[in-house]
């Protein structure tokens, strides 16, 4: 069938670009390899090699802009627009789109790489032709990952401009497609929900760039072992180290942060399998640029800086491994489904594993004699923390592989039950041994150190944090002894590296910049530790019954049940569910937070809202709201809310009543609706039969109801009719009330009547089943993740600053 | 011994503990009746709601309490007790994962997990109401 208005034209030239992104990553590949040997061919091979990575660079960037041409003009006969965007999108989710797919993120983390190469090109000099020659061929690998072509009948990649009717033939089926002009009825499936906020256009790309910058060490340290300079490789390398911990620390740390904000996780960490994928290659990273700055100063420690360095980039693979190829599934919310590309990611990472263990095993025996550290010396102790750092990754990536594990040995191991606990009990005492060494650390000089001068140096900030953590264990309530070691550790970190700022640098900031991030580091632990180990669930169950009585030990009654209208208290607050509002496919929870004043009255604090939203095709998303003050935040997340009647609701003034319920009365007896009380006053048969439309021969009885609500007293006299010796009641409706009076039986013997009483559905109250935290000093946490990076970024800009100095000397 | 050495045993130490603890803190993958046959211990059990028989959730009486039938990859159908709210997209899971152990005929879970087949996986091309 011919299809009209297919733009088809786009797709070619995005796969023209596609090819030529391979076919030049090789040939820059290739011609930097034989660029790296030193004889008269040498120029020309670099010319050639230059010119080729240029290419490769800019169909790269063709690749993209074509990407974002027909998301952006809504080309829907393409399988990736169709699949990741729709109309209603707004200009700023089209970025998203763009990077929600695999074939996006492949083409995000591709493009930092021609970004960082193109750097590279003009910077790294004698060691341009080594290093690119290995990032070359690190795109040789990812661009054969969009290629999408079929290899002995192995699809290769998978191909971001595949035609939609192509890809799925079994689609032609589909009625629409009958229709030659279908795309004008076409709309995409558009962007997962959870993904529809501003974390999502800007999370991404910081991380992506914090994975592409590992490729750089990683390159370094292949070319300094391939080309035997096996120390002179860390200068140029180093300040690139530390730009990828300040940014993939960053990414990691925005992800936490966006957890925190926007998903349901109750907390900003909890030890997500794709978040542990992230954090491990960040630990490695922070090892590589530490035992950098060792060589840097001592020549120690080379064989663990190339393995660290190796691993790191590695580990990074191993994540993309971890999070595409739908092995995690069950275990993690934000894996991706299996586009069949695990097999080629395996070899990549067993490629680049190889090569880096082989050519540093090869090389080991060549490497520098070096003396044994002394135990009193900076060197040792930073590549103590090192070591610790390498166990501390171990032990999460290990657990973390439980899926991996059980496919290679066919095992049937699920995650336990308290996975965040498993985690914080292994972590925890690493965290601590990192942190007394960032603290004791730079008191110690390279090579040797007067132990007398050291304890005299760090005497006053180990007893004035001493001081601290008593006073602060004190008044939060610390009563378990490994978190009060860590709080030790932590405040202790803080004041020893302001000290060694104040003391030894003398304030001067400029030179800080470790000592910056240093302090920024523990800020984050000690707000990750008050926040955590002090978490108030001020939402526990309140209603009296207990799940303990239930049976199980198990009990979980962190959620708690708020209709509208009534008040809770939670902690110190008041907590009103006032309503819900609709915001295009958003349902808006209003929940407000009063504090009680000392005279008895009550006085509203905040409002949250947090929201389900609502998406036809993918389901129901739930967001918490978290309001922040300076020493606490208060978050408050919708666990259930009755959608179903949500949905009646929807298309309101439904006039459906809910099903009646019926009642005994005698005169005086009074009945309750939700919404008002019933008396019945009096019966009567003194009845107006013309009014009613009743027979002359008919037997007819009123019974008088008072209803009052809170404002108004209303009347209902719903009338008893026997017609023809069948009860043939009229019924009273209040309408303001939405309550309809049927009055269908006398029982003479005890005087009493039967009535059934209906109210309209919207009467019947709503109510959400939330939860509510409080979260202590998480501010700390923030402040530590910015400090951190600030003082990063100080210390690589002494870095250059120093190493261009030495350049012109 | 240089102490290079000895770090190296540390962490050889250490890391062997890393896995032993590891391999002891898992839950298992199991069905019901392999989970009844030892109660009181933690597993996974993967399945389907019974969409034929009643769930009960009433937050109005217990917002930490929902009940269920369960059919497990071998057939076995067994009530379900989740201490937890009733997850919002319960209806439309495709499959579930308990976690929690049998007590009796029941079994009681302390969480759940959900695969819903319109969240992550391919929904077919609709047709639009209006023609833009």
């Amino acid at each position: 069938m011919e299809y009209i208005g297919e733009h088809l034209w786009i797709g070619k030239i995005g796969n023209v670009f596609v090819i030529l992104s391979f076919a030049f990553a090789l040939l820059a590949s290739i011609s930097y390899f034989f660029a790296s040997k030193d004889n008269d061919e040498t120029p020309a091979w670099k010319r050639l090699a230059r010119i080729a990575f240029r290419i490769h660079s800019i169909s790269v960037i063709g690749i993209v802009v074509t990407l974002f041409i027909m998301l952006y003009n809504h080309y829907f006969e393409f399988e990736y627009v169709w699949h990741h965007s729709n109309k209603e999108m707004p200009l700023r989710y089209i970025l998203s789109c763009f990077w929600e797919g695999q074939e996006g993120s492949f083409l995000l983390w591709t493009f930092w790489h021609v970004t960082l190469g193109l750097i590279l090109q003009q910077t790294s000099r004698t060691f341009e032709a080594p290093v690119m020659a290995t990032i070359s061929l690190v795109q040789v690998f990812l661009a054969s990952m969009l290629s999408g072509v079929f290899i002995l009948g192995h699809r290769i990649g998978s191909n971001p401009f595949t035609v939609l009717l192509r890809e799925h033939p079994d689609f032609s089926n589909i009625p629409l497609f009958s229709n030659p002009n279908y795309l004008e009825k076409l709309d995409g499936r558009g962007l997962n929900p959870l993904l529809q906020n501003y974390w999502m256009t800007i999370h991404p790309p910081v991380l992506f760039l914090g994975f592409a910058l590992t490729v750089i060490p990683f390159a370094y340290a292949i070319a300094g072992l391939w080309k035997k300079q096996y120390t002179e490789w860390i200068k140029p390398a180093l300040p690139w180290a530390f730009f990828g911990v300040m940014i993939l620390g960053t990414g990691v740390l925005m992800g936490g942060a966006w957890a925190y904000e926007a998903l349901s996780f109750g907390g900003f960490w909890a030890w997500d399998p794709v978040e542990n994928a992230s954090l491990v290659p960040w630990l490695t990273l922070v090892g590589v640029a530490h035992v950098m700055l060792i060589n840097r100063n001592s020549n120690q420690s080379l064989f663990i800086t190339f393995f660290l360095t190796i691993i790191t980039f590695i580990l990074i693979l191993y994540s993309t491994f971890l999070t595409r190829s739908g092995i995690l599934g069950e275990s993690s919310v934000h894996a991706f489904t299996d586009l069949g590309m695990s097999g080629q990611l395996l070899i990549y990472l067993l490629f680049f594993l190889l090569l880096g263990i082989i050519l540093l095993i090869i090389n080991r025996k060549h490497f520098p004699k070096q003396k044994e550290e002394a135990i009193w010396s900076r060197e040792f102790w930073i590549f103590v923390g090192a070591v610790v750092l390498l166990i501390s990754s171990f032990q999460i990536i290990f657990y973390t592989s439980m899926p991996v594990w059980n496919k290679l040995f066919h095992l049937n191991k699920a995650p336990a039950k308290d996975v965040v606990n498993f985690y914080n009990s292994w972590q925890l005492p690493f965290a601590f041994i990192i942190l007394l060494l960032i603290a004791v650390s730079q008191f110690f000089k390279y090579k040797q150190t007067d132990v007398k001068i050291f304890y005299k140096k760090i005497a006053a900030s180990f007893f004035i944090s001493l001081a601290l953590t008593l006073f602060i264990a004190f008044a939060l309530n610390f009563s378990k002894p490994l978190y009060s070691l860590l709080l030790f550790s932590a405040v202790f970190a803080v004041t020893a590296n302001a000290d060694y700022t104040i003391r030894v640098l003398k304030g001067k900031v400029k030179k800080a910049g470790a000592s910056i991030a240093h302090i920024g580091f523990a800020f984050i632990l000690l707000g990750a530790l008050i926040s955590t180990s002090k978490k108030d669930v001020i939402s526990q169950n309140t209603s009296g019954k207990s799940i303990e009585s239930l049976g199980g030990q198990m009990s979980n009654n962190d959620n708690i049940l708020l209709t509208q209208g009534d008040t809770l208290p939670m902690g110190r607050y008041y907590v009103t569910y006032s309503g819900k509002r609709f915001e295009g496919i958003n349902v808006n929870f209003d929940v407000d937070y009063f504090i009680r004043n000392n005279d008895g009255t009550f006085k509203k604090e905040f409002s949250l809202a947090p929201l389900v939203q609502t998406n036809p095709r993918m389901g129901n998303v739930a967001e918490p709201d978290t309001r922040h003050f300076l020493t606490f935040d208060v978050y408050t997340h919708v666990t259930y809310a009755d959608l179903e009647s949500l949905k009646e609701k929807a298309n309101e003034t439904t006039d459906e009543y809910a099903p009646a319920k019926n009642y005994t009365m005698k005169k005086g007896d009074t009945i309750f609706s939700s919404n008002a009380i019933i008396i019945l006053d009096s019966l009567t048969t003194a009845i107006d039969k013309e009014k009613y439309a009743i027979g002359k021969e008919d037997i007819a009885a009123i019974a008088n109801f008072s209803v009052l609500d809170i404002t108004k007293k209303y009347q209902a006299k719903p009338v008893y009719v026997i017609h023809e010796n069948r009860i043939q009641p009229i019924a009273s409706k209040i309408d303001e009330l939405g309550l309809q009076f049927l009055f269908w039986k006398i029982n003479p013997a005890n005087a009493t009547i039967e009535i059934s009483l209906q109210e309209k559905k919207e009467n019947i109250r709503d109510f959400i089943v939330m939860q509510a935290m409080i979260f202590p000093y998480i501010n700390i946490l923030w402040i530590g993740c910015i400090v951190m990076i600030i003082g990063t970024m100080l210390a690589i800009w002494e870095r250059i600053k120093r190493s261009k100095r030495e350049l012109f000397q | 011994m240089k102490k290079v050495h000895i770090i190296g045993i540390i962490i050889i130490a250490v890391a062997i503990g890393a896995i032993l603890t590891t391999l002891n803190n898992t839950s298992t993958y199991a069905n019901f009746s392999e989970a009844a046959q030892s109660p009181g211990s933690e597993y996974h059990v993967v399945g389907k709601y019974n969409k034929d028989k009643e769930s009960i959730y009433d937050p109005q009486v217990n917002a930490n309490l929902f009940t269920f039938y369960m059919i497990d990859n071998q057939g076995t159908e067994k009530k379900v007790i989740l201490n937890k709210n009733k997850p919002q997209d319960f209806e439309r899971s495709e499959q579930i994962v308990l976690i929690g152990k049998m007590q009796g005929e029941e079994f009681i879970a302390s969480d759940i997990l959900m695969k819903c087949p319109s969240k992550y996986n391919d929904g077919k091309p609709q047709e639009t109401a209006d023609n833009k």
